[in-house]
């Protein structure tokens, strides 16, 4: 009796103890500590232009800057919520005309300097003057003023509901007062900020290496020692690369790669749920297509679940409105105009142009996606009786002969800047507003510019979405573009590289990512 | 710079016309060339029976398909037939490729003879022209002139015969110096003949054949410059089958699909194959026996 | 005239092609459409945004007086800024040539390895088996376009097989740069050798029939030494001129080879500053092509003339 008792208690004595073992190591194995140190590279297929955030306008340039700058609030992983970055809180009075932002204690920039008001202001006027920059994003700013070190408050001129992702912007980013001593110029040559890295070298046309922060206000980040984006323009190249084990991280492979570099051993494909959207412009100032019914059979004769599957090897999504879903107030059920043959012969018939007409596709050189849809697009439309001719030029030609509205149908694309639809909504369906004549269709439709223009002052959550709904309808039945489709941002990277993650806006936190 | 002459020979050639017509067949070089590119564009002439499908017919669920019976060698990532496109591919390249020859051949012929045969002011202001086109960086000339013309395969016409010309002037006016001072010329010069009469009875016949040499290699060679305006995106325009672009758009598959580069680059070789044996051929028949 | 007296009076004609050249590109790249300021702003370009930065950058004055700074500049050494990247256009140039040098020089040594044993042998064979390989497998080079070559070199030689060499890049130290610029060489070598070989062996085989080798062989001279004494000789003379047309050819057309091997290199600089219509880095990049071409050329119309001396009437 005493034996079996003792035995029994034994018994349970050793399996507890091999539970609590297998559960330790069990623990310790699935309890992923970062690993510091090491040196990401990543090769892209463009060399940045400039560090000056303020009036800078290239995606690769402005992933940069934010490795560097940072700003008040910054924009979550779900591209839409404004979370509290070097501010902690913010407060609304006056009518919704005045904001007064607590700044976080204990930030310092990389020049081990404190971020204090001073410099908060300092920064916002900055930014705010540069005209021919992003400045026209800060037009709604009266002024800015340093309450305390720890405080600063901005009033608007307006109500103006926008406000808040205008000042997540990256060229609202905070940087030292009067340039740390340096003149404006030289300073953003290797601009100081709070950012998790700061600048190490550049060699123009080449790579661009940033180093660690050790004054990051993130204790314990970032968890690399530098980064390094290196130009390799040729996609082939860059795969190799990736495969060799020569860079880390490849910048947009293209669709036919995807599905082979996921089965890769050592390599993770990964795409990124992305704000960016493919449109066809279609240019108003070309008679027929300044015709409602034309447009609305261009529209339906575009197969776009074809040419997702086909041209995107189905990494893709058809686009049913011209704001792409991660946007605040995006409508799901926004009536866009989707594959319809016969749909597309009766607008045709509608229209004043019945047996269909010529018409130039133009097409950027390079640009093997767009190319690709412009053959598919061109067999469609000669179905019904529109003959499209092909007008390749280089990107530079194409860019100037869209904006100088020189073109008859052409290709584009928009990536958000900031989480909040205004900047895209003005630029697209406003013609004088959005300055862009309207993304240079010359669409003029005086409801729907109206309906955005009040969008703008309009605060309460509800009534702005309600809005912003019925703008996406009629400009979905108008067909003022052809909204192609939604695609994913593609990154592939080797299996040692762990918490890299794209946002919706097409930025990366780095100081989140670590090698094995 | 083109006082050089491109060949280091000098020999009276008159008598080359005759063996050229008795010995053309018992030259290898010239046979296996000839039937080559014979066969190509015979291949070429017959497109529309030696293929069964239409060279721009899109197959979007038919995709980057291998060899089959209907496809013999599979299809593009449009889901058009690769044979079909290679075939009209060549009428369009060939085509495209003997023009651009053509007129660069003539012009640049033309501005040799004369700069050539007259020589002083004339002959410096061409050769000064010839310098300044020959120092510029080929490519930089070509895309910055297919820039300002603006798509389309004319421009390209242009862009070439702009850039090409100086070639042929070169090598013609290398061959005029050295026949000018022959006694045939020199006789008929005395004998009163005019000029004009000169240049093309006499001094044409016997300089041209070097610039025929450097013709047949010059095709292959704008065929390769359609093929890299193409990478660069500037080449022929869509839908129009051509070699140089199926090799650009297959440039993003190259690492899964190579052979949608390759086929056409395999076309190309055997092209340049025909082309320079035929060039072989008239230059072993053009040398004095 | 002497050889000095030649190659003075050559180097002086250099300078009206240069200006030529510059003029040339000055106007041609202006003639272009497409603005700098709307690649530099991209979809948020405005009116008045592009008229300052026009202003900025001198480009709202007329052409010919824009052209008329550019040579005063030019005169003090000064080549401009680049549009894009504000650095000195003359700066950069200087900073991408090495590796264009090391592309042209490595490759043209590699095509002359190449092309020499090719050539002597498809001559000694003339129009047997041998004749006919040699010149017709060289093609594949020619035919297939470098980017396709690159990548396939890349694919066998520095991903699969053990990589022996890296993919792409410039590498750091001479060897480094050595065992980083192989590949590259190499394409560019493939391309050009064809042409090589089949000149070269053009101007054997003329040589070994005319009356001069004719000659000496039935005064009894060993084949062997009829052929390399006077076949090379004049052999030398006629690569040397196809060589420089060819470097010529390859100096701005490395470009495609730049891109596929992401080599920093003038030929990339050149294709993207034209893309961008960075105009003084393209007017910057234009002089310093021309400068090497006609140098080229200089060169091998000088080598050209000490070696032959029936071409010196002109």
């Amino acid at each position: 009796m005493h034996t079996r008792r003792q035995a029994s208690i034994a018994a349970v004595l050793v399996v507890f103890t091999i539970v609590a073992v297998v559960g330790l190591t069990a623990g310790a194995g699935t309890a992923v500590t970062p690993k510091r140190g090491g040196e990401l590279r990543i090769a892209r297929i463009e060399d940045s232009q400039s560090f000056d955030k303020t009036n800078v306008f290239q995606n690769e340039s402005i992933w940069l800057t934010q490795q560097l700058m940072e700003q008040l609030y910054a924009v979550g992983r779900d591209g839409r919520t404004l979370k509290p970055w070097l501010a902690t809180s913010h407060t609304v009075s006056n009518g919704g005309k005045r904001y007064t932002f607590r700044l976080r204690e204990g930030v310092r920039f990389s020049n081990g300097q404190p971020m204090t008001a001073a410099d908060v202001k300092f920064s916002l006027d900055d930014a705010r003057a540069q005209s021919k920059g992003w400045g026209f994003l800060d037009i709604a700013i009266k002024n800015v003023q340093v309450r305390d070190p720890q405080t600063v408050v901005i009033n608007l001129k307006y109500r103006w509901a926008p406000f808040l992702a205008d000042i997540a912007l990256f060229s609202n980013a905070i940087i030292p007062k009067d340039f740390a001593g340096e003149k404006r110029a030289e300073f953003y040559k290797h601009p100081v900020g709070t950012g998790p890295f700061m600048w190490d070298k550049r060699v123009v046309g080449q790579s661009v290496t940033f180093k660690r922060n050790p004054y990051y206000w993130q204790k314990g980040k970032p968890y690399l020692d530098s980064v390094t984006w290196s130009f390799v323009s040729d996609q082939n190249t860059r795969e190799l690369q990736l495969r060799g084990g020569q860079i880390e991280i490849d910048e947009f492979p293209p669709f036919n790669s995807i599905k082979k570099l996921n089965n890769t051993p050592g390599i993770t494909m990964r795409l990124f749920p992305s704000t960016r959207t493919d449109y066809l412009l279609m240019n108003e100032s070309y008679a027929p297509l300044a015709d409602r019914n034309v447009r609305r059979a261009i529209s339906y004769a575009i197969d776009r679940k074809s040419i997702v599957r086909s041209v995107l090897f189905g990494f893709g999504k058809p686009a049913n409105s011209f704001m792409p879903p991660q946007v605040p107030f995006y409508d799901p059920n926004a009536p866009g105009i989707q594959y319809s043959m016969a749909k597309a012969r009766a607008e045709l018939a509608k229209s004043e142009f019945p047996e269909g007409f010529k018409v130039d596709l133009q097409v950027g050189a390079g640009e093997q996606v767009d190319n690709a849809i412009g053959q598919i697009l061109q067999q469609s439309l000669k179905k019904l009786g529109i003959t499209v001719t092909f007008k390749q030029v280089d990107t530079s030609t194409a860019f100037a002969n869209i904006q100088e509205r020189k073109y008859q149908l052409g290709f584009s694309y928009w990536t958000m800047d900031i989480a909040d639809p205004d900047e895209l909504v003005t630029f697209a369906v406003d013609p004088k507003g959005g300055g862009a004549d309207s993304f240079f269709t010359g669409y003029n439709n005086p409801a729907v510019v109206k309906l955005s223009q009040q969008a703008q002052r309009e605060v309460n959550v509800a009534k702005r979405r309600a809005l912003y709904k019925q703008i996406q309808r009629i400009a979905a039945e108008d067909a003022f573009m052809g909204f192609l489709y939604y695609s994913p941002f593609r990154y592939a990277f080797s299996k040692k590289v762990h918490g890299f993650v794209v946002y919706p806006l097409g930025n990366y936190h780095l100081e989140d990512v670590w090698l094995d | 710079m083109a006082s050089v002459a491109v060949s280091a020979v000098e020999a009276p050639v008159v008598a080359e016309h005759r063996g050229f017509r008795q010995r053309w067949y018992r030259t290898p070089s010239f046979v296996a060339g000839a039937s080559i590119l014979g066969a190509i564009v015979v291949v070429a002439i017959l497109a529309p029976v030696v293929t069964w499908h239409d060279p721009v017919e899109q197959n979007l669920v038919n995709l980057l398909q291998g060899p089959s019976w209907s496809h013999p060698l599979g299809t593009d990532d449009l889901g058009r037939d690769i044979w079909t496109r290679l075939v009209y591919g060549a009428r369009t390249d060939l085509r495209i490729a003997v023009l651009a020859v053509l007129f660069p051949f003539v012009l640049g012929t033309t501005a040799g003879l004369i700069a050539g045969y007259f020589g002083g002011r004339t002959d410096t202001v061409a050769n000064w022209l010839v310098s300044v086109v020959v120092a510029f960086p080929f490519y930089v000339l070509i895309i910055a002139l297919v820039f300002a013309l603006g798509p389309g395969t004319r421009n390209i016409f242009i862009a070439i015969t702009i850039v090409g010309w100086v070639s042929y002037a070169r090598i013609v006016r290398g061959e005029v110096l050295v026949a000018k001072r022959q006694e045939y010329v020199l006789a008929a010069h005395a004998g009163g003949l005019s000029s004009a009469r000169i240049i093309g009875r006499h001094l044409l016949p016997n300089v041209i054949t070097q610039a025929v040499v450097f013709a047949m290699s010059d095709i292959v060679l704008v065929i390769l410059a359609i093929v890299t305006l193409g990478y660069l995106g500037l080449g022929v325009q869509p839908p129009t089958p051509d070699w140089g672009r199926m090799i650009a758009d297959g440039q993003t598959y190259l690492t899964t699909h190579w052979w949608l580069s390759t086929i056409p680059g395999i076309a190309i070789v055997v092209t340049a194959l025909g082309l320079s044996l035929l060039a072989d051929g008239i230059a072993d028949l053009l040398r004095p026996e | 005239m002497s050889l000095a007296g030649y190659a003075a009076r050559r180097l002086l004609q250099m300078i009206p092609i240069a200006l030529g050249v510059t003029l040339l590109v000055f106007f041609l790249i202006h003639l272009v459409p497409g603005d700098p300021a709307r690649t530099m702003l991209g979809t948020r370009a405005t009116p008045e945004r592009i008229a300052l930065l026009h202003e900025e950058w001198g480009l709202d004055e007329p052409l010919p007086v824009q052209y008329w700074r550019f040579l005063s500049r030019l005169v003090h050494g000064d080549l401009g800024a680049s549009l894009f990247y504000s650095v000195p256009a003359g700066r950069l140039v200087m900073e991408r040539l090495p590796v264009t040098l090391w592309l042209i020089g490595l490759g043209t040594l590699l095509s002359v390895a190449i092309a020499v044993p090719l050539a002597t042998l498809a001559a000694a064979k003339r129009d047997r088996p041998t004749d006919h390989v040699v010149r017709a497998v060289p093609l594949v080079g020619l035919g297939f376009p470098s980017f396709w070559i690159g990548i396939m070199l890349l694919l066998a030689f520095a991903l699969n097989s053990g990589r022996a060499f890296p993919v792409g890049g410039y590498g750091e130290g001479f060897l480094g740069h050595l065992h980083a610029m192989f590949l590259p060489a190499l394409t560019v070598a493939l391309a050009i050798s064809p042409i090589l070989i089949r000149s070269l062996r053009a101007s054997l085989l003329e040589v070994l029939e005319s009356d001069y080798v004719a000659t000496a062989r039935s005064k009894g001279l060993p084949e062997r030494r009829v052929l390399i004494r006077h076949g090379l000789r004049n052999a030398v003379i006629s690569m040397v001129t196809v060589l420089g047309v060819n470097i010529g050819f390859l100096v701005g057309g490395t470009l495609v080879v730049e891109q596929v091997f992401a080599l920093p290199g003038v030929g990339q600089l050149m294709i993207n500053s034209i893309f961008q219509r960075d105009f003084p880095v393209v007017q910057a990049v234009t002089l310093a092509f021309t400068i090497m071409v006609v140098l080229v050329y200089l060169t091998t119309d000088i080598i050209h003339a000490a070696l032959d001396p029936r071409v010196r009437f002109d």
